[in-house]
């Protein structure tokens, strides 16, 4: 169909209190332009596991093409055309560096900065990391300049692990030096941020809504039809699918809130936060996606459980603490537990691309058009070692990366290279990141 | 690794091209000597010359000095990554690192381990050497260069590198330039415009070790012979025999660089006055006495030249003394996994 106007980016389906910001339809590019490949934004981001990898069962002993993948990897195999596994990349600053023990609370607060955090749980002092530089830069461009979202209830002072302070090892994302960004925990304050559900409403009107609970796309009806009668069958089934993914995503909530509700009143956990893990997860990552369909935000970060967790898995039979587990000083019952929890957590995450590939911009996918690194700040966790951090990287970046493949880079290389390159395909060309020596080569498909 | 009793020994980073001359064999094998004395830690290792074999020789002396001198490898610890220029001056396989590491047992497995199979096998230089820095008490930090000056002044490159070195290091120690009137040196040829750069960039004290202090001081061929049979096979008498015909006497201003570096109050060697070390365009060295200078070259003692040879032969040759692991608390294997603990039933009995 060719459209003489095409429809704004930014359009929003408005109801009371309600703006839901669209994903990219034919309809917004100029004629034929959805043919043009590289037409969606790039969206980058980060998926942080905690307490390194059992790394027997991650690592890869080959480079190039990629072959069969390790049994902690495993979830992924569909996707390896999609992916680049990296060897070798060393975060120097989550060592010691004359600071004594601590490699929990160093590795996650250098993992996304490149410095080495201040040891202290008081006057906390790391730098300013990627997501936010990109942030900084681009976020102007979407409604939420980056979103920082992670699953498991973390303190934001006091001391967690040697010294250093809770800001370190519950937070990945850090505005300023001295400033972290909590994560977004609970998934109806995640929900009401994205679709502003709360925002505008006055108390009256909020107590409305709250005795006559309805799903968001009843308040935005009167748009969405004016809408879909200036689409086409296509646009029409995509605006279809992303609205019911919407409201896939309130079932969901009051799924969850109801379960809590009926489980344990009592319980820490925020309201509407799933007692299960991969619901957890997938509720999360959903919201996600639409935030990025919706290009709500380009930048996002990802912290699955905060650093140094004991959060036991007991949906797998391992009533231990995640954290005492990883020090297992290579006894193979404790070493399989460890595995296990990996894999686990690379199989919800496998789900979540899965979902990303099949969401369709233009000749492109929502994974095409994206560049998320899932990774760990510690190697193995048992060890407590900074090198060779297991890393990988989904989506083509829009087109860009050579995916499919293994990395090796060499030894001592900083993963703050790999961040470098990242924040350059977002259009941040710093010359210098953190403690990196420059990007890293040959990743991209020229 | 963790010193509560104030600083550790002087952490010795060191680079070379080797494979070029036995010298840079002999003056690792002095430096994993004082290692093993505790009068020096060895942090950092990294060459300049171009091929994967300089850097797995470096490599399987590192692990040869860490285990035990029967060539099998009981490490303890962190091994270190070695640096390697992939894209260095010279480039060249020598027989110096080739015929070690092609010298097989008798069930056929190379006689010296090392781990460095492809350039991914070592370290980028620039961070390696940086990365050295970060871990070392600040002014405790010596760095030897042995070679052309192509990876530090690719170190110096990088944007927070003179921070770190004027924070960390001591003095560079250079092996390099001839200060009696000679030709270009090797070290200084192979990279004119890095050694020029390292010479007016570098941010301490350089104090240099001329040819001149080779042609004085060499290492006896009959110490090879002798001194080594603690060990069946030895990559330095290995080294040392495939890189010329014996019997020959090496020159050795490496080993006397290391030396003058780890035991300056020692005084084997005298120093010129400061000044400043200017490097030629055709390579060779002029020094010029400045009050101000940040430079020194070592200066051939007559007197001390029968002690200097006797240290360095005993060093040198030295067994190695493998490092006893850390203290480690016995594992109480019923605490380790929780689902296995034991409870102890502290409740009163009725």
């Amino acid at each position: 169909m060719i459209t003489p106007k095409a429809l704004p980016r930014r359009t929003f389906l408005r109801g009371l209190g309600a703006a839901i910001a669209l994903p990219v339809l034919d309809a917004m590019a100029p004629a034929f332009a959805s043919q043009l490949p590289g037409k969606a934004p790039v969206r980058m981001g980060f998926v942080y596991v905690p307490n390194g990898m059992d790394i027997r069962n991650w690592t890869l002993d080959y480079e190039g093409k990629l072959q069969g993948l390790s049994r902690i990897m495993a979830p992924l195999e569909p996707f390896k055309e999609d992916m680049i596994v990296f060897g070798n990349l060393t975060h120097n600053n989550g060592r010691a560096l004359l600071d004594g023990a601590g490699d929990h609370g160093r590795c996650c607060g250098s993992y996304l900065t490149g410095v080495q955090p201040k040891k202290t749980a008081v006057d906390i002092h790391c730098g300013i990391s990627c997501d936010q530089i990109v942030a900084n830069q681009i976020g102007n461009q979407t409604r939420f300049p980056s979103l920082e979202l992670g699953m498991e209830d973390g303190r934001q002072a006091g001391d967690c692990d040697s010294g250093y302070s809770c800001a370190y090892t519950n937070n990945l994302a850090w505005r300023s030096e001295t400033q972290a960004l909590p994560p977004i925990l609970d998934p109806r304050a995640l929900f009401e941020r994205l679709f502003g559900v709360d925002a505008g409403l006055t108390p009256e009107q909020k107590s409305r809504r709250n005795k006559f609970r309805r799903s968001i796309l009843d308040f935005v009806t009167d748009d969405t039809k004016k809408l879909e009668g200036n689409l086409g069958p296509t646009d029409k089934r995509k605006l279809d699918e992303y609205l019911s993914s919407i409201r896939e995503i309130e079932r969901q909530l009051e799924r969850a809130e109801k379960d809590n509700a009926q489980i344990d009143p009592h319980m820490a956990k925020p309201y509407g936060i799933p007692a299960d893990f991969a619901e957890h997860f997938k509720l999360m990552t959903d919201m996600l996606t639409v935030a990025m369909q919706a290009d709500l935000s380009r930048v996002f970060t990802f912290l699955v459980t905060r650093e140094g967790t004991s959060r036991s898995y007991r949906e797998l039979g391992i009533p231990d603490g995640h954290h005492p587990l990883t020090h297992h000083r290579n006894e193979p019952a404790l070493m399989e537990k460890v595995s296990q929890i990996n894999t686990y957590h690379v199989k919800q995450f496998a789900g979540w691309v899965e979902k990303l590939k099949s969401i369709k911009e233009g000749n492109s996918s929502l994974l095409d058009n994206s560049m998320i690194v899932y990774g760990a700040g510690l190697t193995d966790g048992n060890r407590h070692n900074h090198e060779d951090l297991p890393t990988v990287m989904v989506g083509k970046g829009g087109n860009y990366f050579k995916t499919g493949r293994r990395v090796v880079v060499r030894r001592e290389t900083p993963m703050s290279n790999l961040f470098l390159s990242m924040m350059d395909r977002m259009g941040v060309h710093a010359e210098h990141f953190g403690d990196s020596t420059g990007p890293v080569n040959g990743l991209n498909l020229g | 690794m963790q010193f509560p009793q104030g600083k550790p020994p002087v952490g010795i980073i060191f680079d070379s091209a080797m494979g070029s001359r036995i010298d840079d064999v002999l003056a690792m094998a002095l430096m994993y000597g004082l290692d093993g004395k505790n009068e020096a830690r060895v942090v950092s290792v990294s060459s300049s010359r171009s091929n994967v074999s300089s850097a797995a020789m470096c490599e399987a002396i590192g692990r040869f000095y860490a285990g035990a001198a029967s060539g099998d490898f009981g490490f303890v610890g962190r091994l270190l990554p070695v640096g390697l220029a992939a894209d260095g001056r010279i480039g060249d396989e020598t027989p110096l690192v080739t015929v070690p590491l092609a010298k097989k047992t008798e069930d056929g497995k190379p006689v010296y381990n090392h781990g460095i199979h492809s350039l991914m096998d070592t370290a980028d230089t620039p961070a390696l050497l940086r990365n050295a820095f970060t871990s070392q008490y600040d002014q405790n930090c010596i760095v030897v260069l042995a070679g052309p000056a192509t990876n530090l002044v690719r170190m110096l490159g990088l944007p927070d590198a003179k921070d770190w070195i004027t924070r960390k290091v001591r003095m560079l120690v250079v092996v390099a330039g001839d200060f009696a009137g000679g030709p270009a040196e090797f070290n200084v040829k192979a990279d004119i415009a890095s050694m020029q750069k390292l010479f007016a960039e570098w941010p301490t004290q350089i104090v240099v070790a001329g040819a001149e202090l080779g042609a004085w001081l060499k290492y006896p061929a009959s110490s090879i012979e002798t001194d080594f049979a603690y060990a069946k096979d030895h990559p330095v008498v290995d080294a040392y025999r495939a890189f010329r015909a014996m019997p020959y006497d090496a020159a050795a201003p490496g080993v006397a660089a290391v030396l003058a570096a780890i035991r300056p109050k020692e005084n084997y060697f005298k120093m010129s006055p400061s000044g400043v070390v200017k490097v030629l365009a055709d390579g060779r060295t002029e020094f010029a006495p400045s009050a101000t200078g940040k430079h020194q070259y070592l200066v051939t003692d007559p007197e001390q030249k029968e002690k200097v040879l006797k240290v360095m032969v005993e060093l040198v040759s030295a067994k190695p003394v493998p490092k006893a692991p850390r203290f480690r608390r016995p594992v109480d294997k019923k605490a380790v996994d929780p689902a296995k603990a034991v409870v102890p039933d502290t409740a009163p009995k009725p």
